[in-house]
């Protein structure tokens, strides 16, 4: 009896444990997922459809009507929302390869037998990522501000002018922050990537004749580069998102304005009771940043063969 | 708070902040303004009532001690906020729209109609005393709250100070250089130059581009108003003659260098710039004689106080800075008691010494302006009877003058203009012109009655 019942219950079981685990594992990021992005989104989505109408004149009951596009052709037309994507596109070109160069150098250089106090190094290289963003804006703020910094003391003594807040210069600045604060984090995935690369296939390529730098560019760049892309796509989305550096910056620079970057477009916009237009900006952003980073997913799987 | 390289699954959203404020809050829209029941429900609470207070008034705090010793039953608590247009005005669009702003706040005249338009302003017309109460404050300041209609409209906040404007000097500098405080906008031009080729490194001021409300206050002194409002429509008249007289006015100092273009307002470099003899002349409202005395320390007894400039010789026209009320907010679940307090501490002797005092404030109650500390000789200004200026002051400003009712994007485009005229693209007339047609698609996209 036993015997002709046991299979079945043994094949149900595992049939019912592989719905339901990926379902529990999925779940603590599905949640989430759902209540701050896929609401918010659809939330935005639906406020941008409409506009406000009011009557009874100024002072009058305003109520929300749909108004179909009409926010949209708004902000498309407006030359703050071309302004700041080309702003934050050209600051992605420049900005994203030169963090994970960086970060990419220093994994390696940790990842390397020569390399001593590991875990220290790792952990300094990490810090700045702990700092809170705005107060990271703050401190480099202060380091930037041309009355009050001893660094553009430094340099003005030695006959450089340095100009960190000027129109031609405050791009540049904001990059260096944002590199500063997450070079290390980058730094630590790739870190982690490059663990995981087999130490036997090293070794062979050692007793092989291979040299650090040609096992580091040949074995280990390659087999890390799914953390790469990984990173890259990251990046991409949080340079579409550019907020608290320029926002910060706006108190002690002329030459950040109201709508330097989209999302602070989106954010001036709402200061003004525009809700349906800040509301179409962001939902063009966050297209935008979705569009960018399955383009570069695609673009990138199909370079190393993958379907 | 997003940037570039977090986690995908960490991070909060993928839309902007202001949208995630919005959702947690609701559909935009907002209901009607109900002003006609909402002063007849006015009557007292019963039992203790707290209430909380949003103001960035310095030293408010010790204002509202003395109050809350004196009102076991209704206590403030209050909540020092960042000013109006660097944050606070936004938190509290925020707020309003989800049901949790406080029951009083800090509001310039200029915000006024943009909160009232959003419904966020609660009637007080009909709680205990309000209606008394017109009397004792300056006529001007009065048809600010209750928007001209003599009452008709309901009122909507208790007015609180006034910003009539002066010239700050350092008399020090002036006397060395053989300067005697600058009657027009010529001679002040002229002691700019002198300043300049003294090759001390000095400025005479700087041209602040986070302050459209300074701007607007220079406008305000040559007669350009920049909205009119004729019952229910509105007119823009940003770009006018009047103001590109003051916009040419301060490019041509711009283009030649006479004023400092990278210093913000109100920022740690100013100060910095005010206490080593940098910059030393500022247009400023009353309040800001408490703003260099405390945040120029080293400069104390070098200051002294003159009328504004003029453009015509003789003329004693005065622009205004500035100038708060105490609103209260739509949600209050205790009007009267929000009220009451809001109209103690505007009239009150004791409250106004102490935000005269602490604060700087230039009282908007009539009797406030007996105050004894306003008859005072004033040391940080060289013992100058310096309030007697603003009294002066006080009576040249244009009282007709009329916001918009979307100031907050008026200021974002002016301020955005002004910032590139720093940096050294765009010319300020130009920058009037755009923020002429900026704000009249802002008024369309509030769907008011423009015209013109």
């Amino acid at each position: 009896m036993t015997a002709t019942l046991a299979p079945p219950a043994a094949a149900r079981r595992p049939r019912l444990r592989a719905h339901a685990a990926p379902a529990g594992f999925l779940l603590p990021f599905l949640v989430p997922f759902t209540l701050f992005t896929l609401v918010p989104v659809g939330f935005a989505f639906w406020q941008s459809l409409h506009a406000t109408r009011r009557s009874g004149g100024t002072f009058g009951r305003t109520e929300s009507v749909f108004a179909g596009l009409d926010q949209y052709a708004r902000v498309l037309s407006a030359p703050y929302f071309a302004d700041s994507m080309l702003r934050v596109a050209a600051f992605a070109v420049v900005q994203i390869p030169v963090m994970l160069a960086l970060a990419t150098g220093l994994a390696l250089l940790l990842d390397s037998a020569a390399a001593r106090l590991r875990s220290f190094f790792r952990l300094v290289y990490f810090v700045p990522y702990g700092i809170p963003g705005v107060v990271a804006a703050l401190m480099w703020a202060f380091l930037y501000d041309p009355r009050l910094s001893p660094i553009v003391h430094l340099l003005h003594s030695i006959g450089i002018d340095a100009a960190f807040l000027t129109p031609a210069g405050v791009l540049w600045s904001i990059g260096n922050v944002v590199t500063w604060t997450y070079t290390g984090y980058n730094m630590l995935v790739l870190y982690s990537a490059l663990q995981a690369v087999p130490r036997d296939v090293c070794e062979a390529a050692k007793v092989d004749g291979a040299g650090q730098w040609a096992i580091a560019l040949r074995i280990k760049l390659p087999m890390i580069l799914p953390a790469l892309v990984l990173t890259t796509v990251f990046s991409l989305i949080g340079t579409f998102q550019l907020f608290t550096e320029p926002q910060v910056f706006r108190q002690i620079s002329t030459s950040v304005s109201s709508t330097f970057t989209p999302n602070l477009a989106a954010y001036s916009l709402t200061a003004g009771d525009r809700y349906g237009e800040a509301a179409a900006m962001s939902v063009l952003l966050a297209s935008a940043t979705f569009v960018l980073s399955f383009a570069f997913l695609r673009l990138t799987t199909r370079r190393q063969g993958r379907p | 708070m997003v940037s570039t390289g977090r986690p995908l699954p960490g991070r909060v959203s993928a839309v902007s902040t202001a949208l995630l404020l919005a959702l947690l809050t609701g559909c935009g829209g907002g209901g009607g303004s109900d002003s006609s029941d909402a002063g007849a429900a006015c009557r007292p609470s019963s039992g203790k009532v707290t209430l909380e207070y949003w103001s960035w008034v310095p030293g408010m705090d010790k204002a509202v001690a003395l109050w809350n010793s004196q009102n076991p039953d209704i206590q403030v608590n209050v909540k020092t906020t960042p000013s109006g247009n660097a944050g606070t005005y936004q938190n509290l669009s925020n707020a309003l729209k989800a049901d949790k702003a406080p029951d009083l706040s800090q509001i310039e005249y200029d915000s006024l109609a943009s909160f009232r338009i959003k419904n966020g302003l609660r009637d007080i017309s009909g709680c205990p005393g309000v209606a008394e109460a017109k009397g004792t404050f300056i006529d001007w300041t009065w048809s600010q709250v209750d928007f001209g209609g003599a009452g008709a409209d309901g009122v909507w906040a208790v007015p609180q100070d006034t910003g009539p404007m002066a010239l700050f000097y350092r008399k020090d500098v002036f006397d060395q250089l053989g300067l005697s405080a600058p009657t027009t906008w010529a001679e002040y031009e002229a002691a700019a130059r002198t300043i300049k080729a003294a090759g001390k490194g000095q400025s005479i001021t700087h041209f602040s581009q986070t302050d459209p409300n300074w701007f607007t206050g220079l406008l305000w002194q040559n007669k350009a108003g920049m909205f009119q409002r004729n019952g229910d429509q509105w007119k823009v008249t940003i770009d006018r003659p009047e103001s590109r007289q003051v916009a040419d006015y301060w490019q041509h100092l711009i283009d030649d260098k006479l004023v400092a273009t990278d210093l913000q307002g109100f920022s740690p470099a100013l100060y910095k710039a005010w206490d080593s003899g940098e910059v030393v002349t500022w247009i400023s409202a009353a309040w800001g004689y408490s703003t260099i005395r405390d945040n120029a320390p080293s400069t104390a007894g070098k200051w002294a106080v003159a009328p504004m400039p003029q453009w015509t010789k003789g003329a004693q026209a005065a622009g205004n800075w500035g100038g708060s009320t105490t609103a209260v907010l739509k949600g209050s679940k205790h009007p009267a008691e929000a009220a009451k307090f809001a109209l103690w501490l505007n009239t009150d002797p004791k409250a106004l010494e102490i935000l005269n005092r602490e604060g700087g404030l230039y009282p908007a109650a009539s009797s406030g302006l007996q105050l004894p500390a306003l008859q005072q000789p004033v040391s940080f200004y060289g013992g100058q009877k310096i309030f007697d200026v603003f009294a002066q002051a006080s009576k040249g400003v244009d009282t007709g003058f009329t916001w918009g009712p979307t100031m907050t994007d008026t200021y974002r485009f002016l301020s955005d203009g002004a910032a590139k005229v720093a940096g050294g693209t765009g010319n300020l007339s130009d920058v009037l012109e755009q923020a002429q047609s900026q704000s009249v698609q802002s008024l369309h996209e509030q769907s008011l009655d423009v015209v013109g």
